[in-house]
């Protein structure tokens, strides 16, 4: 066999090329991880803590690994592929992440108001705004996995449905009924709270 | 973005750093997994399904003439297999090398090529080799894992002295249900047809990826030697007898051996430790024939041979550890048969095909490793070594290091660094 240096050299490869020929060396998948892991744990982290995102992050390259026979190689970037993957994964800690969510939500509705700054910072550089984090509770986890990767990546409508395996129209569509739920829940209680609004 | 969005993405949360313990643990089991599976893995055990290009997950096919009755004709030296039935020789646009009023030699059923009436595919010209397939294929639901076996027929040209590009037709067949898997909604999108151009000898490359003709010739026509060679190309961590067998596999599928270096390739085969003969063991075309099979992660993988002529026919994979292959024993997990192999002059016409790029990684300028701007690491590459791996020419005395670049086995570990150095030792 070949070295793999030998066999990449260079890292104007795009994802696709190293993707197809790690079926022959694949070892080569080293590069995929290197290139992206630290963005699906970030992903990951912020979606479910950093603990969970750890076994996330290990479990969604043993499993797009063992899937790279069926990468779409017309796909160049292989970010939306390991986004919709990384999805999957953690739906599989749904119940990490809502009880995240509920904490995060109830940090605020304990304390309306009456926490300093720096608590603020601390309690919120990690964490969800809580009037963010209690209108994420409303959605189902289809539509949270759906803004979140619209909200939290850099990925285009096309990417996110191609993570996630529906038409781009979907997408849209589905956004649709998440701007109304959220306008709803957001609206409804941006007038009564005292939280910091960003942005 | 903007509306009721806008908050989320501005509220995004700090992400905490990725700790560089876990990274390196996560990085080490992908690489664990990847040694592991070397090759066979990704035929039997895990994905495939839609095969790109040469590496299209499972290669499977193969030569043989004879599924459907082939005859085999010999015409000013050249010998096609050619189909009882009425079907042309090659797919349209394809020109075969003889016209077809050639003398019959050969019908029988099991048997493609016999004696006298071997296959020599000139410089220039292309094998074709049709199969048909079946193989595990993994997939991941919404959220579910599912298992089924999809199925193909291929057909794959290569260049006979490998270095013009190829083709690969695939199209999909029907799947089959494992025994306790539910068939998954993907599995349904089995009505496809695919051509995918397949690149020739990568100009640099090691002989070790070739799989032409012309360079399958070279290889020894005696069982010793035969079976060295399956031996020295071990890759680093897999036990060296799996991967001689997996070596086995690789040399005959899709590909076409003289007759000496088949038998001398069968005969080497039997030696491997672990590696049981069993009689009339049958294609997926319902052809007999000797079967040698390896106990692979609970699977016996066996490579079918036809008695006389070696020729390879098609191979099979039934389960004999039910927990450790997730299916039943007895439940068929691959089962191929390579129908037909014949000599063309051309390629058929085709527009559209996928391209295969896995030469043009060899032909771009090396790139020194970028400065990682952010953290995710685009860097760190590995520089290029064209380091020959299967025979070290050149190695440090008793450490038996390659004196040159300093590829070392163990590589497969050293993501700290985010270097990505993988040799393969020799032995």
């Amino acid at each position: 066999m070949v070295s793999a240096q030998a066999l990449l050299d260079g890292s104007t490869l795009d994802d696709s090329t190293v993707i197809a020929r790690s079926l022959e060396q694949p070892e080569l998948f080293a590069v995929v991880f290197d290139r992206h892991a630290d963005e699906m744990f970030r992903y990951a982290a912020r979606r479910l803590g950093a603990e969970p995102a750890e076994d996330v992050v290990a479990e969604v390259f043993l499993v797009a690994f063992r899937h790279r026979g069926r990468y779409d190689r017309t796909r160049p970037d292989a970010r939306p592929w390991l986004y919709g993957i990384t999805t999957n994964v953690a739906s599989q800690h749904r119940r990490a992440e809502r009880r995240r969510i509920d904490v995060m939500a109830r940090i605020g509705a304990d304390r309306p108001g009456s926490f300093d700054d720096r608590s603020v910072e601390r309690v919120t550089a990690q964490q969800l705004q809580p009037r963010l984090a209690r209108a994420l509770s409303t959605l189902s986890s289809r539509e949270r996995d759906l803004l979140l990767l619209v909200a939290w990546t850099d990925l285009s409508y096309e990417d996110v449905a191609e993570a996630l395996r529906i038409p781009t129209g979907t997408v849209r569509s589905r956004l649709h009924r998440v701007r109304v739920k959220l306008r709803r829940t957001l609206g409804a209680i941006d007038p009564f709270t005292l939280e910091t609004q960003h942005g | 973005m903007d509306d009721e969005i806008q908050p989320f993405a501005d509220g995004r949360p700090a992400a905490p750093p990725y700790p560089a313990e876990a990274r390196e643990a996560a990085r080490d089991r992908l690489l664990a997994e990847a040694a592991g599976r070397r090759r066979t893995r990704f035929r039997f055990g895990s994905g495939s399904g839609r095969p790109g290009g040469r590496f299209g997950v499972p290669r499977l096919g193969w030569q043989a003439a004879g599924a459907f009755g082939v005859t085999v004709a010999v015409v000013g030296g050249v010998v096609l297999a050619l189909p009882s039935r009425p079907a042309p020789v090659a797919v349209p646009g394809a020109i075969a090398t003889a016209s077809p009023q050639a003398t019959a030699a050969d019908s029988v059923a099991v048997a493609p090529p016999v004696d006298g009436a071997e296959l020599h595919p000139r410089a220039g010209q292309f094998l074709l080799v049709e199969s048909e397939t079946m193989y595990t294929a993994e997939t991941m639901g919404k959220t579910e894992r599912a298992r089924y076996l999809y199925r193909t027929k291929r057909q794959i040209w290569q260049a006979a002295d490998g270095n013009a590009g190829g083709l690969l037709r695939i199209e999909g067949l029907p799947p089959k249900q494992i025994p306790g898997w539910p068939l998954p909604q993907e599995a349904q999108q089995w009505e496809s047809g695919e051509w995918h151009e397949i690149s020739g000898h990568c100009p640099g490359q090691s002989d070790d990826f070739r799989t032409d003709y012309v360079h399958l010739s070279t290889l020894p026509a005696d069982e010793a030697g035969m079976r060295e060679h399956l031996y020295t190309g071990s890759p680093t961590k897999n036990p060296a007898d799996d991967a001689a067998f997996t070596a086995v596999g690789d040399l005959v599928r899709e590909n076409y051996l003289p007759r000496a270096q088949r038998q001398a390739l069968f005969e080497a085969a039997k030696t491997i430790p672990g590696v049981e003969v069993a009689e009339r063991v049958k294609d997926s075309a319902g052809r007999e024939g000797i079967a040698l099979g390896r106990n692979e992660r609970g699977t016996l993988t066996q490579l079918i041979f036809d008695p006389e002529t070696y020729m390879f026919l098609g191979e099979r994979g039934t389960v004999v550890d039910a927990k450790a292959a997730e299916a039943p024993a007895g439940t068929v997990l691959a089962l191929t048969a390579q129908l037909k192999v014949s000599v063309v002059d051309e390629l058929p016409k085709v527009s559209g095909a996928g391209k295969d790029g896995s030469c043009d990684m060899r032909q771009q300028e090396p790139t020194p490793p970028p400065d990682s701007p952010d953290q995710n690491g685009d860097g760190a590459l590995p520089t290029p070594t064209p380091t020959r791996t299967r025979t070290p020419q050149s190695t440090d005395g008793d450490t038996g290091r390659p004196t040159a670049p300093p590829p070392r086995p163990e590589p497969l570990t050293n993501g700290d660094a985010g270097v990505t150095t993988w040799a393969v030792p020799s032995d």
